[in-house]
């Protein structure tokens, strides 16, 4: 082991790419240590099925919970990590999510306020290029207006939105990391749905065409199929974390740096420092037994309808077009507890998981062709997000499996609180309202599925209750960090990219000694 | 070589995505000219995949023409790489063969019977269908019938079968 660092990351996704290129162009030297294979924009063929090749595929994580997360469907692996053919719904958390337990007794607060990482919202929107309509955003925390104007609105959006007004609801353009004209030399959006299968033409703003090119011009060095089996202690100082043990092509390595960042995704995050417990020391961050706990998902669900109106659901973008946060502010507003959102008009297609014949298996095999005919010109569909609560019995732990590297693979449990339940019940409820005031003729639903993964290793400013400080740093370490969604003590009821990478500004800043 | 289509055009065709046994000699195949041509399967046995494909096609018609069988034999031969949709619902790649075996078994044993098809299936559905093992019966139906749309209408064919454009950025050179 000769090499030494100043900084190794472990992940290549979206809060680890994000902090190398941040800490290269501040001066450090950053090596990225990246699980999966090298990914090209050239890999991103249209192909719902080809998708598939993009998620993570090894250690397999097991599940179990009435509301399970959802790991193989949530988690990618590869340059960009799951970011890499995530849907550019950037959202930013509001100034309630930052406080539930104090506002309502429930969950965890955060260390830090909305005000702090309101800064970092502002400067990483214009960094990544976002499209939206702050004013019609009338929910939408103060901040500076997106740099770009929202997408143009396509026929399955303007059919949804009447069933909001009638509802006296309001829906305002979905803020998008997608170009809604070129931006800083990347084209603008062709409309054509295939964002699910990664968008080769970089007007979606996956890492590989924001942080990655400058990660590279600033100097970053990117290892791939290295997976990272622990970290491990100096063995004198032994707040001091010496150095990453990882394997690549069958060998065992280690890189020795000043600091190390583990980015990799919410569980496997987890599953990383649990295996690095080491005679006579518990695991990085789990003095207090609190590693692993608080694991979240968002209770989702995609509600559908098919209408007279032309429709053309497969124009647009995946993530949708239209939003609304009417309720998202009456976190105790009754029938349940919880912010939610609609994101509203998804371009979809007719097979794969979220595909619109895949959810209807009551449709006779004779009536088949003609039923998908008929949802391929007028169907409409929007999904529903609700706020998970934090629970310590939702956690992330070891499993008796191990992998082909032997590296033992992680466990997950989740079962979603009953007021959490209740809430997305009540919304699943009124969202079929919403479609039958804008005219569907026939309304169904999906099944409610676990969306992004978040929780686990939670920032706080007690030790007790906490892995981490506000700057993501392991309380009983000194120079190792968790970077990503990880951290988040509430869910929200936003996705949560936009607030990972807000949360990343702010930690590039602290490591660069700025804050 | 027996074969209704030559060898020339097999090779030289664009759907061309996996090796299969036909007649002892491994060609280039679609799944749908793996199925046309009998190939040999060297995951499920012969039966299995029989039955499998004849329920796919009562839930998804034209998933048997389009190659069920070769796609699923395939799939399940490419391990960690595998694309179906099991995986990526959680079924653990090594139990994806048992997943398939267990739903032949299951299929062989409830169309044995003198009710329709149809009725067999609704029981299926329903989870009310006897003597059933392993996962319940709905959620594999519901699996196989994700299968069968992978393959007959997940492709730019299956695409315009609908009349959706498939506007491809980088179009797929094979179907999976
Ligand atoms: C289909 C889909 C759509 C989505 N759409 C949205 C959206 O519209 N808006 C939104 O906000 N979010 C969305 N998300 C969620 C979003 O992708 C994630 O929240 C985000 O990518 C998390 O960032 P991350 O950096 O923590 O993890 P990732 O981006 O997943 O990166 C983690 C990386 O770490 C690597 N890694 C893991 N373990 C190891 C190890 N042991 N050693 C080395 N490397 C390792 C992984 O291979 C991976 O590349 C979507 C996700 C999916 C799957
Ligand atoms: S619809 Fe737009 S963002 Fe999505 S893949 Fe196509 S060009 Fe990219």
């Amino acid at each position: 082991m000769t090499e030494s660092r100043d900084v190794v990351i472990v992940g290549a996704g979206a809060a680890g790419l994000m902090l190398a290129a941040r800490l290269a162009e501040g001066g450090q030297s950053v090596t990225v240590l990246e699980a999966g294979p090298a990914r090209q924009l050239s890999d991103l063929v249209s192909s719902q099925i080809w998708a598939r090749k993009l998620k993570w595929s090894e250690p397999a994580v097991s599940e179990s919970g009435d509301h399970k997360i959802g790991h193989a469907f949530n988690a990618g692996s590869g340059t960009g990590g799951s970011a890499l053919h995530h849907y550019g719904v950037w959202l930013r958390m509001h100034e309630g999510d930052f406080s539930v337990q104090s506002d309502h007794g429930v969950g965890r607060d955060w260390p830090l306020s909305y005000a702090d990482l309101a800064p970092h919202y502002d400067r990483v929107q214009t960094e990544v290029g976002l499209s939206g309509d702050a004013d019609q955003e009338r929910w939408r925390p103060q901040g500076a207006p997106y740099p770009m104007p929202p997408l143009p609105l396509f026929a399955q959006s303007r059919v949804l939105a009447k069933g909001f007004e009638k509802t006296g609801r309001h829906t305002s353009p979905l803020p998008l990391a997608i170009n809604s004209e070129p931006y800083e030399g990347r084209r603008s959006c062709q409309y054509d749905g295939w964002c699910d299968a990664g968008c080769p033409i970089g007007a979606l703003g996956n890492p590989l065409v924001t942080w990655l090119p400058r990660a590279r011009a600033a100097g970053v060095q990117l290892e791939h199929n290295a997976t990272v089996s622990r970290v491990i202690r100096d063995a004198r100082h032994t707040q001091r974390i010496e150095s990453v043990e990882y394997l690549q092509a069958g060998e065992r390595k280690t890189l020795r740096a000043d600091r190390i960042i583990i980015a990799a995704f919410a569980v496997q995050s987890v599953r990383i420092l649990l295996s690095s417990a080491a005679a006579g020391h518990v695991a990085p961050g789990n003095h207090s037994d609190q590693l692993g706990r608080y694991l979240m998902t968002h209770p989702a669900a995609t509600t559908f309808g098919l209408f007279e109106d032309e429709t053309y659901p497969h124009q647009g973008v995946s993530a949708g077009q239209l939003l609304n946060h009417d309720d998202y502010d009456q976190k105790d507003a009754p029938g349940g507890f919880g912010s939610s959102q609609w994101m509203i008009g998804h371009a979809i297609k007719p097979h794969d998981l979220l595909g619109y014949g895949t959810g209807r298996p009551d449709i006779p095999g004779a009536n088949l062709k003609t039923w998908l005919q008929r949802a391929a010109q007028h169907l409409g569909n929007m999904t529903l997000v609700c706020e998970d609560i934090a629970l310590p019995e939702n956690r992330v732990t070891l499993s008796d499996r191990v992998d082909s590297n032997g590296i033992a693979s992680a466990h997950t449990h989740h079962d979603l609180a009953p007021t959490a339940a209740a809430r997305w019940v009540q919304r699943m409820s009124e969202g079929q309202e919403i479609l039958r005031a804008a005219g569907a003729q026939e309304v169904w639903s999906s099944p409610r599925i676990g969306m992004h993964i978040m929780g686990g290793a939670v920032m706080g400013d007690d030790p007790a209750t906490s892995v981490t400080d506000s700057f993501g740093r392991v309380h009983d370490t000194a120079n190792l960090y968790v970077a990503g969604p990880a951290l988040f003590p509430s869910s929200g009821a936003v996705n949560p990219t936009f607030t990972l990478s807000a949360l990343a500004s702010r930690q590039a800043d602290h490591l660069l000694g700025k804050l | 070589m027996a074969h209704d289509l030559s060898r020339r055009r097999l090779l030289g065709s664009s759907l061309f995505t996996a090796s299969f046994l036909i007649l002892g000699d491994r060609l280039t195949l679609s799944p749908a000219e793996a199925v046309e041509l009998d190939f040999t399967p060297e995951v499920l046995r012969r039966d299995q995949l029989n039955i499998i494909a004849t329920v796919a096609e009562q839930l998804v018609p034209g998933s048997a023409d389009a190659g069920i069988a070769a796609y699923l034999d395939a799939q399940l031969r490419a391990g960690n790489d595998s694309l179906l949709i099991g995986k990526y619902l959680g079924v653990d790649v090594s139990a994806q063969i048992d997943f398939y075996e267990s739903l032949a078994r299951n299929l062989q044993k409830a169309l044995q019977t003198e009710q329709a098809t149809s009725e067999v299936l609704s029981a299926m559905w329903s989870d009310i269908q006897e003597n059933w093992e392993g996962p319940p019966a709905s959620y594999m139906l519901f699996v196989l019938r994700a299968d069968a749309l992978d393959v007959t209408y997940g492709t730019p064919e299956g695409f315009e079968a609908l009349g959706i454009p498939y506007m491809a950025h980088i179009m797929p050179e094979k179907p999976w």
